[in-house]
């Protein structure tokens, strides 16, 4: 993306010319606080937000002039549940599916092994809003996988799961990075960054402020960690962990 | 199937798909609505009434509701399914899909048409049966009851789209489409009414798609067949022309 801007018809200027590229077969984090902009990046990229300035493209395609391309390249999991209430399981994915033009048997084949995968085969004919949390989050990755995107999207996937989802969602994630789909990961979670990405990029105020490996990220910042790197982006050094001075009297 | 076909016909069918698992509500309500009117309006008042321009005044009526079944169920449909999917976010499934402006509007349309549809036709059927309903011109019945049916799927997915809050679709259909249909001359003849209000029911849209259901029907209309066919197909393009911007602007749809 090139010089990407959006300004919401409020006035909030959500993106201030953002140029960030990612590579094919990459997993890129995009970290930042809380209405820094990551949500509105995303959605300009499958369509949801309309930019109101500069250019994005997917693997050479204009999301924008040319989306058709463009979308069919993006598999998205978004950070709410978005899941439709009338549908069971095993129609989320195939509607999923068949939205990207995927044919009825290939739909059918695609779908049993992603709720294989996703162990969601024993929910299949349930309906989505009877599924607890976790399970929706499960059904949501496996919804953006089905027309096998080459660009996956993942919006804070671990927010509020336990941690064997969080886990076996590493895990997955990992293998088909391996397999050579590229990822762009938002989280909070600092170590998830560190752990899973080649590359992260900091936003701030609607701007990347910071690009790199965890490493030249901390080295940037002349600290020792991600998190403090990230902590002195936002201003908030004094809640730092690696410097915390014990005091004498508290120790017992 | 192309790609664009199964994507289109996906689209379509996820529609076809809500109404279906609550057909309680979307089909068997409004069917027994339109029995209902048929037994009170037929039976129950017909007798007194006796006849209307040299017609029974069941078969006067009838017309009337089945082009009522079909543009409420039409708009009824778009408006709450839209509204409905624009609440729980699943609409962006669909609106991240490479689907173009047209096909996702089209699609949106073509279900509630379907629901429109169905309904009309089995209050058809009802009506061929127990009352002896006859088709005097299919060449207008057939045009007609397609452009009612899809001029009031758009306005339901206009109001869907625009709307934030199911009031506002309640709203619409409440106080503005409900009045306009039962002052267009289902139950009656507008040459009955006192002036003003005969000239004040040439003002109502829906006066010129009653008559021109009536007149498939039964061969009878109080307007020119040809110049209210002409209106409707324009008021039907116009309204399809404005939802397209919309979608192709993303209004209310893509922030």
């Amino acid at each position: 993306m090139e010089k990407l801007e959006k300004r919401y018809p409020t006035g909030v200027e959500a993106l201030r010319g953002v140029s960030l590229q990612i590579e094919p077969g990459e997993l890129f984090g995009l970290l930042g606080p809380n209405g820094a902009g990551k949500s509105t990046l995303i959605h300009c990229t499958t369509g949801l937000a309309q930019p109101t300035g500069g250019s994005i493209h997917v693997f050479g395609h204009d999301a924008i002039g040319d989306y058709g391309p463009a979308r069919q390249a993006v598999g998205l999991a978004p950070q709410e549940p978005n899941l439709d209430w009338f549908l069971t399981v095993e129609e989320s994915l195939d509607y999923h599916a068949g939205y990207f033009g995927m044919p009825k048997r290939e739909r059918a084949e695609r779908t049993a092994e992603l709720l294989e995968t996703f162990s969601l085969t024993e929910k299949a004919d349930e309906r989505t809003r009877t599924l607890s949390g976790g399970m929706k989050r499960r059904l949501i990755l496996a919804r953006a996988m089905m027309h096998r995107p080459r660009l996956l999207i993942l919006d804070e996937p671990t927010a509020g799961v336990d941690v064997e989802l969080r886990l076996e969602l590493w895990h997955y994630v990992q293998r088909i990075n391996a397999e050579g789909t590229t990822i762009l990961l938002t989280t909070h979670y600092l170590e998830e960054a560190e752990q899973l990405c080649d590359r992260i990029a900091f936003i701030n105020h609607g701007e990347i402020v910071g690009e790199g490996t965890s490493a030249e990220l901390s080295a940037r910042y002349g600290v020792d960690n991600l998190e403090d790197a990230y902590l002195t982006l936002v201003g908030r050094k004094e809640l730092s962990r690696s410097h915390v001075p014990v005091e004498p009297e508290t120790v017992q | 199937m192309s790609t664009a076909q199964i994507r289109f016909a996906t689209l379509w069918r996820r529609e076809v798909n809500r109404f279906m698992k609550i057909k309680k509500q979307t089909l068997g309500a409004p069917l027994l609505e339109a029995f209902l009117y048929i037994s009170v309006f037929g039976a129950a008042l017909g007798s007194r009434v006796g006849e209307l321009h040299g017609f029974d005044y069941i078969l006067f009526v009838i017309p009337g509701l089945i082009m009522m079944s079909f543009s409420t169920n039409s708009f009824a449909n778009n408006s709450s399914s839209i509204l409905q999917q624009k609440f729980q976010g699943a609409i962006q499934d669909q609106l991240s899909s490479p689907a173009s402006p047209l096909e996702l509007l089209l699609a949106f349309s073509l279900g509630g048409f379907t629901r429109g549809l169905i309904v009309a036709s089995l209050t058809f059927v009802a009506s061929a049966l127990l009352a002896g309903l006859p088709v005097d011109n299919v060449l207008v019945l057939i045009p007609s009851l397609f452009l009612v049916g899809f001029f009031f799927a758009q306005l339901g997915v206009t109001i869907g789209v625009r709307a934030e809050q199911f009031d506002d679709v309640a709203f619409a259909q409440t106080f503005v489409l409900q009045p306009l249909i039962f002052l267009g001359g289902v139950f009656y003849s507008a040459a009955l009414l006192p002036q003003p209000f005969e000239t004040l029911t040439r003002f109502n849209p829906l006066f010129y798609m009653i008559n021109l259901v009536r007149y498939g029907f039964i061969g009878y209309s109080e307007v020119s067949v040809a110049l209210s066919l002409l209106a409707l197909t324009a008021a039907t393009g116009a309204l399809f022309a404005f939802n397209l911007r919309l979608f192709s602007r993303g209004y209310r749809l893509r922030a």
